[in-house]
């Protein structure tokens, strides 16, 4: 994922954990258990990537196929988080136009290289290094979160930071090309989002936001609900014309709604 | 009937001003000349040009073509009737303060700011106008909105010369932006994006501008150039004949759309390096017209106001009988009833895959019938000689309603949700 100009801007200043900034006395408990939330979602990521890059180096196509997604999912939900560490959600999670010769680029690696030998290559043999360094990136992310303090101001904007990314590059189905499992990834966007807002809600006061806001989030799961298929979801091409436009309705709206999240709690 | 009068005065207090960019002040002086897409010409624009958005008719169609326009295509989240009048509200409330300018409200600066702050704290109004079109899937996708369905709104289909785009064509709203300057009409866009973005979801636009051209003596007036470097508008007819326009321009009643137009959209690229390579003669001949005055090539020496005789040329010597302005007008018996009012910008977008440029005409036209006006002219049109200069891409057609008035309760579009009988229980 492109790291947004915020952290960008941030971490040409100075390194992520420097940035703590004193929680203001109520977020505290919120903000702790927000920082539980990704830990346990970064525990699960570092097994899940182990199982699937597993499978890709024993050259099990069909079984890391079936990974692929679910593993995505954790990573999806504390993506404004991973995003902080540039110098990995880089080699991570970028996409092939991030790079000047796309797919065939040798600085193209992460989820979307394996993706692509996985459904376009099909073949895994070469990509065993890509797969072992997927692990210890995600390793070294886990280690680095761990010893994060989360700045109060990127934990609440990371709702929004979501919502921007489904915005930018996810419901055109760019994200997640050869696969098709685009909806995975805003399924683990929408929940890491929501999470933070189910957090900070009850530091906010003004109920018609609240209500607009949990609004379109209960719409986003209706719609998403009808794309459900056994523990996941179909293929991005059996979305609707129509339901995408109105994903992407839900998503600008939801993304100018949580841009406001930050300054209604006094962060910046 | 008061709102046109309102704006009528505000264009006679205009022209007592002297702003001599006023809305049908130019070309007074030249009634034969099309005063609608006249060049700007330099010093006369003015970011104080205040454009009415009030009227029996939107603005945008008849007023003055300014140096800026855009059109932006929309998808439109409605599902109720009051859903759509939510819409048209909000959009009406936008329309209403871009329009007139003033100091954009400021929020407390932990929030991201309410306006994207590209012209400073206080917009003035820079000749803005948005005008509104309504495109077919939308009237279709409602049963409650289909009878409502302007009688000759359809789906853009493809002509002959036609390459179209998907990603470039049709969308259930449009709206046409237009201003003196570049950065107002794309501040109204990013302003109307931010405010609405549960109902309107961007499907596609495009931007053009028209040359500014050197200060002229008073009264002189010529038509601004094309890509293909020449007069576009000459033969346009005159705004300021309200009877004409009544014929030329605005559906008649009954019915809600009484007052409104209809809006052909396309973006037809130009393949200007093949055009630039082209003879002067064999130019002149494809449009019919002088390149250097737009003088019809049978008074080639008189001005683009003249009125080509083609009745005096049956064969074609002159104004050969396929060339772009004798086959788009063949100004025979009856002819009137195809006319249109043609509003065109140039885009210029960048490189394509081939290495050329690519660049073309917004071309945007109103008329009261489409069948008569755009689509009978476009068949006519069909295998024209320039065809091999140009390539439509994108567009759509689309049904500006009727204007609304300066009441506060009035809104643009209100005629269509009158006609659709809504309860009155407000969102
Ligand atoms: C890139 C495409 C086009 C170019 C470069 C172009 C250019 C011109 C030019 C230079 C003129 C002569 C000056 C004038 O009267 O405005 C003209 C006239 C005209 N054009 Fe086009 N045009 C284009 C597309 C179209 C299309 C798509 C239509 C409608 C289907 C159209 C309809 C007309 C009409 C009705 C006239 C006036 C003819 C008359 O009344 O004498 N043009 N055009
Ligand atoms: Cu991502």
């Amino acid at each position: 994922m492109k790291t947004l100009p915020l952290f960008a801007a941030l971490l040409a200043t100075t390194t992520a954990p420097a940035l703590a900034e004193q929680a203001p006395l109520d977020l505290v408990g919120p903000i702790a258990e927000y920082k539980l939330y990704v830990s346990e979602n970064t525990d699960v990521l570092v097994e899940e990537t182990r199982a699937f890059t597993e499978a890709v180096k024993a050259g099990e196509i069909e079984k890391a196929k079936a990974l692929f997604a679910p593993t995505r999912l954790s990573y999806e939900r504390i993506e404004p988080v991973a995003e902080l560490f540039a110098d990995l959600d880089a080699p991570i999670d970028a996409r092939a136009d991030d790079y000047e010769q796309a797919e065939a680029d040798p600085e193209f690696t992460g989820f979307h290289r394996l993706e692509y030998a996985l459904w376009v290559e099909g073949k895994t043999d070469h990509v065993t290094e890509i797969a072992d360094k997927l692990q210890a990136d995600i390793e070294e992310l886990a280690r680095r979160i761990d010893s994060l303090t989360f700045p109060p101001a990127v934990v609440v904007g990371g709702a929004s930071v979501l919502m921007e990314e489904v915005a930018a590059t996810k419901i055109s189905g760019e994200e997640d090309r050869y696969s098709r499992t685009d909806l995975w990834d805003f399924h683990g966007n929408f929940d890491g989002a929501w999470k933070i807002v189910e957090l900070f809600a009850p530091h906010v006061e003004d109920e018609a936001f609240l209500n607009s806001v949990e609004g379109n989030f209960d719409k986003v799961r209706d719609t998403l609900g009808k794309y459900r298929e056994g523990e996941g979801f179909v293929s991005y091409e059996h979305l609707s014309d129509e339901d995408r436009r109105r994903l992407s309705a839900l998503v600008n709206t939801l993304a100018e709604d949580l841009s406001t999240l930050r300054g209604r709690l006094g962060l910046i | 009937m008061s709102e046109m009068n309102e704006s009528r005065r505000a264009l006679l207090k205009g022209l007592g001003l002297g702003l001599a960019t006023c809305p049908f002040a130019l070309g007074a002086a030249r009634a034969e000349t099309a005063q609608v897409t006249a060049a700007p010409q330099q010093g006369a624009a003015s970011a104080e040009d205040r454009v009415s958005p009030y009227g029996l008719h939107q603005p945008g169609i008849a007023t003055n073509r300014p140096a800026w326009g855009m059109v932006a295509s929309f998808d439109a989240i409605v599902d109720t009737p009051a859903d759509l009048e939510r819409l048209l509200r909000r959009l009406t409330e936008r329309i209403r303060f871009l329009t007139s300018g003033g100091a954009v409200p400021e929020l407390d600066p932990k929030l991201p700011p309410a306006d994207s702050g590209i012209l400073g704290p206080v917009l003035r109004p820079d000749a803005l106008t948005i005008t509104l079109g309504l495109g077919a899937s939308l009237f279709e996708r409602h049963p409650w909105l289909a009878p409502h369905r302007p009688a000759q709104l359809a789906r853009m289909t493809s002509f002959p010369n036609d390459a179209l785009d998907a990603d470039q064509c049709h969308g259930d709203i449009a709206l046409q932006i237009c201003a003196n300057t570049q950065d107002t009409i794309i501040h109204a866009l990013r302003d109307i994006l931010k405010n609405l973005p549960d109902q309107l979801v961007l499907r596609w636009k495009q931007e053009g501008n028209v040359p500014v051209i050197a200060p002229q003596p008073p009264g002189v007036v010529e038509s601004a150039r094309n890509f293909l470097g020449f007069r576009d508008g000459s033969a346009n007819p005159d705004p300021a004949d309200a009877a004409l326009m009544e014929r030329v321009l605005w559906v008649q009643g009954p019915g809600w759309a009484a007052g409104g137009s209809y809006m052909a959209v396309r973006v037809i690229r130009n393949f200007v390096e093949r055009w630039d390579r082209a003879p002067l003669l064999e130019q002149e001949r494809i449009m019919g017209r002088t390149k250097v005055t737009g003088a019809p090539l049978d008074h080639p020496t008189g001005s683009e106001a003249d009125t080509p005789e083609y009745a005096a040329d049956p064969a074609g010597d002159l104004t050969p009988l396929d060339s772009h302005i004798r086959l788009a007008n063949p100004r025979d018996a009856g002819g009137e009833r195809h006319l249109m009012l043609r509003r065109p910008f140039n885009y210029s977008n960048g490189v394509t895959r081939s290495g050329q440029l690519d660049q073309g005409l917004l071309f945007i036209a109103y008329q009261a019938s489409l069948n008569e006006g755009f689509i009978a002219a476009q068949t006519r049109l069909n295998g024209e000689p320039l065809e091999e200069y140009i390539k439509p891409v994108g567009g759509g057609y689309f049904f500006a309603p009727p204007g609304f008035s300066n009441a506060p309760d009035d809104y643009l579009g209100r005629q269509l949700i009158d006609a659709i009988g809504r309860t009155p229980s407000k969102t």
